[in-house]
């Protein structure tokens, strides 16, 4: 057997720096964050709680969707010490009714606007980097804090959709870029 | 640094996103069955998939897809390395993505030299695979790898499986 040594193929994540976040890479070092709000309560919102080992393969996937689509979702870190706060950016899995901006934050990140600065980052980017036309926020039944979120954002209530996996997702509508 | 394995027959990779399509057909089959939830969506597999590719990037290592030298494009299968959380040990795992290379020696073939792999590259001083218990021929394919059942051994949380453990391979001890 012969064995030679490949550049790593990687994806560019870019940073995006807002007054006082810092949308970036996952990293390994996130897990942990990442596996505690999977354990806690506020995972209900995204279909949780989930187990170490099921947050271990979505924080694999989440790192994987950046090189199946080259866009994905960006830790938000805050800019002072790099603490990871949240989970925001343009995504787009098999089963999505369309690519949506998605935001998930983390406990100690609740109640002061992050996942509004940090969505609104994520929208700017996916309409003017990746040149999206419209855009849409998918909420589980229940998650009033999300929708509160979508509102301010500016998204009105668009459709349900039936996901294939079994659940159902309230579809928020974004305004167009134009509208911005 | 990602590694590029090579064989007598075979090439052994890292995954990419353009591989997508064949494992879908895979894990969307029947030769899926001892390696995912009984009923596969699309949606599954794609974030399954995405999963595999991820790995990589949170530990540096992963599972390499293989294919024939003389047809590149027709992936295989799969075999390398895993490590996600919550498990007891670090695992080798494979599948064969196809039928019809079934009988060949192409999964003993990639599997050994992604054993030898773990122990030469990554410094493995000991190595798994969690082969579930109906699944005899992934059995049979540990047993010919040198691979025995390790009775003692923790397996993981949900899965009904046998722990086979490799013998570090002679000229590497």
């Amino acid at each position: 057997m012969t064995v030679a040594f490949a550049e790593p193929a990687t994806v560019a994540i870019p940073t995006l720096t807002t007054a006082r976040l810092r949308l970036r890479a996952p990293g390994p070092e996130d897990f942990e964050a990442y596996a505690a709000f999977g354990a806690s309560s506020r995972a209900a919102g995204v279909g949780g709680p989930f187990g170490r080992a099921d947050a271990f393969r979505n924080f694999c996937a989440l790192i994987g969707h950046w090189r199946m689509r080259g866009y994905g979702r960006w830790v938000v870190a805050e800019r002072e010490t790099d603490a990871p706060l949240g989970i925001v950016g343009p995504m787009y899995p098999e089963g999505w009714p369309e690519p949506e901006i998605a935001w998930t934050v983390f406990e100690a990140a609740e109640g002061r606007g992050v996942a509004f600065e940090a969505a609104q980052a994520a929208r700017a980017f996916a309409y003017g980097t990746l040149g999206w036309r419209t855009a849409i926020s998918c909420t589980l039944p229940g998650n009033t804090r999300s929708e509160a979120l979508a509102r301010r954002m500016g998204a009105v209530e668009d459709s349900v959709f039936q996901h294939p996996d079994g659940f159902e997702l309230k579809v928020w509508r974004h305004p167009a870029p134009e509208a911005l | 640094m990602t590694p590029v394995l090579e064989t007598e027959r075979l090439i052994l990779r890292r995954p990419e996103a353009s591989d997508l399509p064949v494992w879908l057909d895979f894990f969307m089959s029947d030769r899926a069955r001892y390696v995912r939830t009984p009923e596969p969506t699309r949606a599954l597999g794609w974030r399954a998939f995405a999963a595999i590719i991820g790995h990589w990037a949170i530990r540096g290592f992963g599972s390499l897809v293989f294919a024939d030298k003389t047809a590149p494009e027709a992936l295989l299968g799969a075999t390398g390395p895993w490590e996600p959380e919550g498990w007891p040990e670090r695992e080798l795992g494979w599948t064969l993505w196809r039928e019809e290379a079934e009988g060949k020696g192409y999964a003993f073939e990639a599997a050994s030299a992604a054993r030898d792999h773990v122990f030469r590259d990554l410094g493995w001083e000991t190595a798994v695979s969690y082969v579930d218990a109906r699944n005899a021929r992934s059995a049979r394919l540990a047993e010919r790898l040198g691979a025995r059942p390790d009775w003692s051994a923790k397996t993981p949380d949900g899965l009904q499986c046998v722990v086979f453990r490799h013998p570090k391979p002679e000229g590497l001890r």
